[in-house]
């Protein structure tokens, strides 16, 4: 736990690593609404062949972009099962009790269970190529709009920038609380689940007593300095969006748009 | 206890937000513990008790996001469904420990933290029936994933919350929420 893992966005200076927060965003939804657009086998190659060059541009392993898809392996199994035996179709091959096993319910399943890994892997690439920071200024950007709603924007981007920050501090605090629990008898890396789970319970309340004194310490200070709430504050630096941005962006827009051509 | 400032409550938030960051990463050497134990809920429900239900709604959906940016944990797959529980948990909260006046803070915190943990379940359920898993799920798949797998994580909480609320106050951290003469 002393790592945080930062393998979650790898350093890079690849075009997407260069993109704006913003944009990055933004076509990840519309990339997303293209996945969920495919219907046949030309919209899938469209959308494989959109997101393997994707892969390509960012210069990154292709291992770090499939890692969190082989996590949830066996919660897509189960999704094709699912589908495959439980889908009233119109071609049933065979059927049993409850169990119907039909072309359209195997094919329903393929095509969750492919939308799925394409839909993850695009959010492994978005996560892999801008850093913690970059999004949180993004999404303050993008959550503009809900002003008119009466959502506080500047408050929320506050309150999440400083939670990024706390980040650290926080895993210090539990790893010395650990130790100190060690210490005490606590057997964290014993062989035995419920001994391991029960050295746990020590950790939480230490640790939110010491979080809850720094957040105590930091409401105090920004106090005495005069904050007050986020409105009418300014940023420094406004960058702009470049080309490259425009470009991405219009891609994106126009594979999405072929995708939903492709429909008719 | 919302006789904290605006800004108080606002870093509590952010620190809960961090916390359930944290946690998870705390009891990532047990398997499967997320959703056996699950830790990203303490923070949540913590902070629709302390701070109150917009706070608490924040911390839902910012946690849960942030813990997936920063960490993978909880997957994407997983993320739409755990937003819209612990959005619920945070909002129910917040309202409940509000609305429900006994005079005695354990009970306050217990009738609070059942109702929210059942509401959140409930359209976590819902939702999922509907709109994530849209034609494959059950009564039978909520009542294994939100109580006969979680079952251990619904005791911590209940045994936890109110007892880290209780030193959290006797620490001074958080306002009183009687006086003396009232306190269970």
């Amino acid at each position: 736990m002393r790592t945080l893992p930062t393998g979650q966005y790898i350093q890079g200076d690849s075009i997407l690593h260069k993109l704006e927060a913003r944009v990055k965003i933004l076509c990840l939804f519309i990339l997303s609404a293209a996945v969920i657009g495919a219907s046949s086998i030309v919209g899938y190659a469209l959308a494989l062949g959109t997101i393997s060059a994707l892969i390509l541009l960012s210069r990154l392993p292709i291992s770090c972009a499939f890692a969190s898809v082989r996590r949830i392996s066996l919660f897509l199994l189960v999704i094709l099962m699912m589908n495959a035996l439980f889908f009233a179709g119109e071609n049933t091959m065979a059927s049993w009790w409850i169990f119907h096993i039909s072309r359209e319910g195997i094919k329903q399943g393929f095509s969750v269970v492919i939308n799925v890994i394409l839909i993850l892997i695009l959010g492994n690439l978005l996560t892999m190529t801008t850093s913690p920071t970059q999004v949180t200024t993004a999404l303050e950007s993008l959550i503009k709009p809900l002003k008119l709603i009466g959502v506080p924007t500047e408050d929320v981007a506050m309150i999440i920038s400083v939670a990024i920050q706390f980040i650290p501090t926080l895993i210090e605090e539990t790893e010395s609380i650990k130790k100190a629990q060690i210490a005490r008898g606590a057997r964290f890396e014993s062989k035995r689940l419920a001994e391991r789970a029960a050295s746990f319970i020590p950790l939480v309340v230490p640790i939110f007593i010491s979080a809850f004194r720094r957040a105590d310490e930091l409401s105090l200070a920004m106090e005495a300095r005069g904050y007050r709430n986020a409105k009418n504050r300014t940023r420094r630096k406004k960058e702009p969006l470049a080309l490259d941005d425009y470009t991405a962006l219009t891609v994106c827009a126009l594979i999405c748009l072929l995708q939903f051509m492709l429909l008719r | 206890m919302s006789k904290m400032s605006y800004v108080k409550r606002s870093i509590i938030t952010a620190v809960c937000i961090g916390l359930s960051v944290v946690l998870p990463m705390a009891f990532h050497s047990i398997p499967n513990a997320g959703n056996i134990f699950c830790p990203m809920h303490i923070p949540v429900l913590l902070c629709g008790l302390i701070c109150g239900g917009s706070f608490g709604l924040l911390c839902g959906l910012a946690g849960p996001l942030l813990s997936t940016l920063i960490t993978g944990m909880p997957p994407m797959a997983y993320l739409p469904s755990m937003l819209v529980e612990l959005a619920v948990y945070g909002v129910v909260c917040g309202l409940m420990i509000n609305l429900v006046r006994t005079k005695k803070l354990y009970t306050d915190l217990y009738i609070s933290l059942i109702v929210a943990l059942i509401a959140g379940r409930i359209v976590a359920g819902a939702a999922k029936a509907v709109i994530f898993s849209a034609g494959s799920y059950s009564i039978a798949a909520w009542i294994a994933s939100y109580f006969v797998t979680s079952w251990p994580g619904l005791v911590i909480q209940l045994a936890l919350i109110p007892a880290i609320v209780g030193a959290l106050m006797k620490a001074k951290l958080i306002p009183q929420r009687y006086s003396a003469q009232y306190e269970a």
